[in-house]
């Protein structure tokens, strides 16, 4: 091949190439259409990676879309990935039609202006038991529907118990849950397990102890906050916690409960299954509050909302989608698959005549608090991680209770200005 | 090693990875002919275009996101005020960044003595075949097939205080349980000992065919002259590897400057920041929280670059230098 | 050397080896542990009373993801053989003006954040229709391997001696002639290894398929893990079971190509 024909392909491949390359920046800009949901397709995310298409999750929405006439292309996600994958998707112009999405993400995503309010599609909400629905609002509006909830409540190993002397009914409070714990070591097994992990998850999980003293998200350094605190740094200290808690997700705080030798472990609704499972007889108490009765625990799960789209004709058909999935009969079915509490009373009723142990989920459930309720918002996340901070610095010994939450209430207070 | 430095003009002992920075200054005494400099662009053309399309775009959005006073909303919608270096401002202030920063250094630099060091004995161990040599070290990549998730993941299950293999060792010879990835004093030992081990494979691959063109005459040579194993290996060895090593220490501080999923999913940089890099505390501003901060996350990340760029350049800096006649 | 003393060396080898690979041995190990033994302490060192559950599961569900990965594997080791051997056969041999700032600019390019470049990828192939596809991931993949492979194949190509290149220049040879029938030929051991480097980056990879490829049937094995990942509950010996079954083919593929790498690289090195 002589020079100059090399050369004249290379500009060719250059033009070719450039092409790409500007089709690649422009549509940074570019105002993009909804993509390929137009037409007959509805677009479903949600955090379930789990199911796959042969689940009765999936097949639960096919047949709603079946039913609204449209064909639904579902796309699980991490749950972690999905916010941020919300709202490249939205930049883009490009979010899905119904998005299933953890409670605490439902306001960032509300103030980022990528979800509709329920009234503006006309949600009916009626039924949901409003500490859920909490979660869900901010400014006075409503966005999206729970579509099941769960929440924290305490597991016991009996058999730990019993050989530890320990009657599970004396456990009414702080002190007498120590006392307990003291017990179990003594008898050579372990006290509880919890995750206190530098993330969300961490936050979540101490929320029941720090309400459960009385203190209030937004003074984050009271005396009844520090309670809180130094009750789970003296358990470490006695060693009836693990040293792990601190770095310790829900699943591998569960994980070691399912070894048998804890005698409590914090954990969720979710557990159910794998409790039944364990090989060891369990029971649940709530969290207790510091001087007797329960504390409030904060509630989780998803919610289904229907984020903006160009063209506000598809939400019609998002509407119709949306009220299937939290229909009575599906709703039971999701819950159940799901291992949640349903969001509303005719639901739960129903779930607790299918297996009677769930009253005492649904009582917590009732009781639970949403995070960003108390119109916190978005503050709750600004709030949220000098929190989970806080508790890290407490627990692995860097900073004293006291001193790691007045320094949490100094980042939270900067923060939310 | 005067022999070295000739060596650009003696191709008959030029050895692969000779002048291994490919930036390094060739003497090009002669500009070659303009048709010769078409046909040479032609061929980096691809490669041109190939940086422009796909990493132009990725870092000019990085440095915009950084510039500006990105909220969820305006991410979203668009119409973020430009605050010029403010956000580069607030991270400097930031009472996380001195620590991160530290982290960022000893991380960098224990992990690339150790990788190297490491590494260099493997490939001198493995330069000679023996019996099952090509399969065991064929093996020792076997840690890089992993995605980093489940790498990072039994890492920490290891060290995990107490229920982890090393401390159940440690308690076997009589040596009380660590606090591996829950204590401030460990944390970053900890993760860095993860990083190492990931590190590893990829020191001793380079060096390893480094080292095979290292002509086998020169150690007959030395053996006939007397020298020793370890003489063998500061005399020939070392020096002959230089520019490989340059290139294999200059891509391994790259490339461990931005590890970030190792140490997020090990220890999220924890507790208490005892083990965040600059990398960590990018992708936790940005991703970490339920609301992201991308402005600072990305300014973060920009300092990263910055601080590879001025590697890169004391690399170029060096090799010139070594080059001169 | 000695057969007494090759052996020694083979002993110690196979040490070295097995302290290396421990914390591979312990993925298997918690792959076959049963739930409620996952976090027993001490821990056990075999997985007594296992279970071969995850492994069901594994079978079930994600074989046939790793023919994905196979095929975005080889894609991106030709892709970016294709950029990135040209490349450098100019910056090594032609002395092209600007060939030092482009260099430089590559080296830089590896320091952009995996998440960043995914961000960027996701926008574009939004427009361009081109997520949950293999070709797509296989761009996205060379991403991680391009700049290397041009840094390393300069590197051995400056080793090819002039004369070689000018011998074929007289005989009336062009530029690409050259390139195609005597530095490519010459460079076979310098394409195994940058190919051995870009197949596992390509087969190891998380960041770009979880954000490019998380939805429909394009899913590499990596992402099988995600099956497993629940947003409460993570199915660990499941998780740690996919590992095992995703780093299996590739480990024969790097065995039988370890060879290659050591017979190239000799055969390769230029001879005095």
């Amino acid at each position: 091949m002589n020079p100059s024909a090399t050369r004249r392909r290379a500009i060719g491949i250059a033009l070719v190439a450039l092409v790409t390359a500007g089709a690649l920046a422009a549509c940074s800009s570019s105002d993009a259409k909804t993509g390929d949901a137009a037409g007959g397709t509805y677009v479903i995310w949600d955090p379930y990676p789990q199911f796959d298409d042969s689940s009765a999750w999936v097949k639960l929405l096919g047949d709603c879309g079946t039913k609204a006439g449209v064909v639904v292309k579902r796309t699980a996600f991490d749950t972690t990935d999905l916010t941020s994958k919300t709202l490249l998707a939205a930049q883009q112009g490009n979010a899905p039609d119904v998005l299933i999405v953890d409670n605490p993400v439902v306001s960032t995503l509300a103030e980022a202006g990528v979800l509709t309010s329920s009234d503006e599609i006309r949600l009916d909400t009626s039924a949901i038991d409003p500490n859920l629905l909490g979660a869900g609002q901010i400014a006075g509006k409503a966005y999206g529907i729970p579509i099941g909830a769960n929440t924290l409540a305490l597991y016991y190993n009996k058999s730990v118990l019993a050989a530890a002397g320990v009657d599970i009914t004396s456990v009414k409070d702080w002190a007498s849950l120590t006392a307990a714990l003291a017990k179990v070591k003594a008898a050579g097994k372990k006290g509880i397990t919890f995750s206190a992990i530098g993330t969300e998850e961490g936050s979540f999980q101490f929320l029941p102890w720090f309400w459960g003293s009385g203190a209030d998200l937004t003074k984050l350094d009271s005396p009844e906050a520090v309670s809180a605190l130094s009750l789970w740094t003296d358990w470490l200290k006695q060693g009836y916690a693990p040293n792990s808690v601190i770095n310790n997700t829900q699943t591998t705080s569960w994980q070691e409960f399912a070894t048998g030798q804890f005698a409590f472990a914090e954990n969720g609704t979710w557990q159910r299954a794998n409790a039944a499972k364990a090989g060891f007889g369990y029971g649940i108490i709530a969290v207790p509050a510091r001087d007797g009765g329960t504390a409030a625990a904060p509630t989780g799960g998803e919610f289904v909302t229907v984020p903006v789209q160009k063209t506000t004709a598809r939400y019609a058909i998002s509407q119709k989608l949306v009220a299937c999935l939290t229909d009575t009969d599906n709703s039971l079915a999701t819950t159940t698959t799901l291992s949640y509490i349903a969001p509303t009373a005719a639901v739960q009723a129903k779930q607790v005549a299918a297996a009677p142990d769930l009253a005492v989920w649904v009582s917590a459930v009732k009781a639970a608090k949403g995070r960003t309720g108390d119109n916190l918002g978005t503050k709750y996340p600004k709030i949220s991680q000098p929190l989970w901070t806080a508790v890290q610095a407490a627990l692995s010994g860097s900073a004293n209770p006291a001193a790691a939450l007045s320094t949490a209430q100094a980042a939270a207070a900067a923060a939310t200005k | 090693m005067s022999q070295r430095t000739r060596a650009a003009d003696r191709p008959s002992v030029r050895r692969p990875g000779e002048n291994a920075g490919a930036f390094s200054p060739r003497p090009r005494p002669v500009r070659r002919a303009r048709s010769e400099q078409w046909a040479a662009w032609a061929f980096l053309v691809p490669v041109a275009v190939y940086l422009l399309a796909f990493f132009a775009y990725p870092l000019y959005r990085n440095v915009e996101l950084s510039l500006r006073d990105y909220t969820v909303r305006s991410f979203v919608h668009g119409g973020a005020k430009f605050t010029g270096l403010g956000n580069y401002a607030k991270i400097l202030k930031d009472p996380a960044f001195v620590p991160a920063l530290t982290h960022t250094i000893v991380f960098t630099l224990v992990s690339l003595a150790f990788q190297f060091t490491i590494g260099l004995a493997l490939a001198v161990f493995f330069a000679r075949a023996f019996p099952l040599s090509a399969t065991l070290r064929a093996l020792f990549l076997v840690p890089w097939l992993l995605p980093l998730i489940v790498s990072a993941s039994t890492w920490s299950w290891v060290l995990n205080t107490d229920s982890g293999v090393a401390n159940a060792v440690l308690q076997q010879i009589g040596i009380p349980p660590v606090t591996w990835l829950t204590s401030p004093t460990w944390s970053l030992v900890s993760v860095i000992i993860a990083n190492i081990w990931i590190g590893i494979p990829f020191n001793l691959v380079v060096l390893h065919s480094g080292l095979q063109s290292i002509p086998g005459q020169l150690y007959e040579a030395a053996q006939i002259d007397g020298a020793g194993g370890w003489q063998q290996f500061w005399r020939i060895t070392f020096p002959l590897l230089r520019p490989v090593s340059a290139i294999t220490l200059l891509l391994g501080l790259v490339y461990t400057l931005k590890v970030f999923d190792i140490i997020w999913i090990m220890t999220r940089g924890g507790p208490t920041g005892s083990s965040a890099t600059l990398a960590t505390w990018s992708y936790q501003l940005s991703f970490g929280n339920l609301l992201p901060a991308f402005g600072p996350g990305a300014a973060v990340g920009n300092l990263l670059i910055l601080m590879a760029s001025a590697a890169g350049l004391v690399y170029i800096r060096v090799q010139k230098r070594q080059y001169q006649p | 050397m000695t057969p007494r003393r090759s052996l020694l060396k083979t002993l110690i080898a196979l040490v070295l080896t097995g302290i290396m690979l421990f914390p591979v041995y312990w993925m298997v190990n918690v792959s076959f542990t049963r739930p409620r033994d996952m976090r027993k302490a001490p821990p056990n060192w075999l997985p007594i009373g296992g279970t071969l559950d995850g492994y069901r599961s594994v079978l079930h569900d994600q074989l046939p993801y790793l023919g994905t990965s196979l095929a975005v594997g080889l894609g991106t080791v030709a892709l970016t053989v294709a950029i990135s051997a040209p490349a450098a056969y100019a910056l090594a041999k032609l002395a092209p003006r600007g060939g030092g700032v482009l260099s430089f600019l590559l080296l830089m390019a590896q320091m952009i954040p995996g998440i960043i470049m995914a961000m960027g990828f996701y926008a574009g192939y939004l427009e361009l229709g081109l997520l949950n596809t293999v070709g797509g991931l296989i761009v996205a993949d060379s991403t991680i391997a391009v700049p290397f492979a041009v840094l390393i194949f300069t590197a051995f190509m400056r080793a090819i001696p002039d004369e070689l290149l000018q011998a074929a220049k007289t005989d009336g040879a062009g530029v690409l002639r050259i390139f195609w029938s005597v530095v490519m030929p010459v460079s076979r051991n310098a394409v195994v290894t940058v190919s051995l480097f870009a197949f596992l980056w390509a087969w190891s990879d998380f960041v770009y398929a979880s954000t490019l490829d998380s939805g429909g049937a394009a899913r590499p094995i990596t992402l099988g893990i995600y099956h497993y990942i629940g947003n409460n509950n993570q199915e660990w010996n499941a998780v740690m079971a996919t590992a095992v079954v995703a780093s299996l083919p590739a480990t024969v593929l790097l065995i039988i190509a370890q060879r290659y790498v050591a017979a190239g690289v000799i055969s390769g090195a230029v001879k005095d």
